[in-house]
């Protein structure tokens, strides 16, 4: 799979808010509370379920003066964190089905 | 209202109306020795209510196919929340009661801009001082140390949002001190993260320092998005307006000392 290439969508079963410039994002089931950071919260704004982590990229590069492979780079490696803990997944799977 | 009611059949059912926090209950049950039990249990509580929630015990309704809005089990008892009825089933002693009044009480707050929160409340100068952490962290020490009278609660603090502020409510859920709970409330002066250290100190928190503080310490049992989306932005205009410290706390009555007036 050419995962740059890849839709994102939010896990639509968590509740979020942003605080403190941060994004505090709670998973009911298992009542865990993430944190996202400054490039992770821009990043979970700017995922809808209709861009991939090339075009993430791009915005990225855009808003904070980043050269676009390393852009590339840190949204593909933010991606799988944020997949691993299943805050998001590709469009064309269900939210929560193992990968 | 606390009379004996009519009953289709079986043993008469009695009611027990409950104000906690502001949210009226009316507990309708035929068993009589569970009723004095709750009855003395909630005595401080006993309020008579306007438009109550009610609650059916252990009459395991004609209606049990209705699809819970909201529904819990533990140790065998279960709650059963929909918008026509709530049935507590399965309940065989008033800590079962206890534990499923602390669940419904939850979700209700969710809808009434409040929730519960481990911690103990202590009033000072008209203000309510609210100390949270987990089990072992000093909450039952601080009521201890507190002067009596002033403790509304050592374990559950109801925290709501009403007329322009947030105020802490006592609740009858107590903890180690065995604090009856006050029914009183009063406009919260802070809440403090407690945090056992060999001397007492008081450091303001970020409001984000303060939704990790809380997080860990809400009551909150439904798994359902919704209703964790309305607790989150509760918390979150909690932390907006609520001052947070953590306080290092050395287990002695000198700490009040070191807390803002």
């Amino acid at each position: 799979m050419n995962t740059a290439s890849v839709l994102w969508q939010k896990n639509p079963a968590l509740a979020w808010r942003e605080i403190d410039n941060a994004t505090v994002i709670i998973s009911p089931n298992d009542s865990v509370m993430h944190e996202l950071n400054d490039t992770g919260s821009f990043l979970w704004k700017n995922i809808d379920g209709y861009k991939s982590a090339a075009d993430l990229a791009a915005l990225l590069a855009e808003n904070y003066e980043v050269a676009p492979d390393i852009a590339l780079a840190d949204i593909q490696s933010l991606l799988e964190e944020m997949s691993s803990r299943k805050l998001i997944a590709p469009v064309q799977a269900a939210v929560g089905e193992s990968r | 209202m606390n009379a004996p009611d009519a009953n289709s059949g079986g043993a008469p059912k009695q009611q027990l109306d409950l104000s906690i926090g502001c949210v009226p209950f009316r507990l309708q049950m035929a068993d009589a020795q569970l009723f004095r039990a709750a009855s003395s249990r909630y005595a401080a509580f006993r309020e008579a209510a306007v438009q109550p929630i009610h609650i059916t015990l252990n009459e395991f309704s004609k209606s049990e196919n209705r699809p819970a809005e909201f529904g819990y089990e533990f140790e065998g008892a279960a709650l059963h929340a929909s918008s026509r009825e709530t049935r507590f089933d399965g309940v065989r002693n008033e800590y079962a009661l206890d534990s499923l009044l602390r669940v419904l009480l939850s979700w209700k707050l969710a809808g009434r801009h409040g929730f519960l929160l481990h911690a103990a409340t202590v009033v000072r100068g008209g203000k309510a001082y609210v100390f949270t952490g987990r089990s072992g962290a000093g909450k039952s020490t601080v009521a201890s140390l507190s002067p009596a009278g002033t403790v509304l609660t050592d374990e559950i603090s109801l925290l709501r949002f009403a007329n322009g502020e947030w105020r802490a409510y006592g609740t009858p859920f107590w903890g180690e001190f065995r604090a009856m709970g006050s029914n009183t409330s009063a406009p919260v002066r802070g809440l403090f993260r407690l945090v056992q250290a060999a001397e007492n100190r008081v450091t303001p928190l970020r409001t984000i320092e303060m939704l990790r503080a809380l997080l860990p310490n809400v009551l909150f049992f439904s798994a359902e998005s919704e209703a964790n989306r309305r607790l989150l932005d509760i918390l979150g205009q909690a932390v907006d307006s609520i001052s947070g410290y953590a306080l290092a706390f050395r287990k002695d009555a000198v700490f009040w000392e070191v807390l803002p007036e």
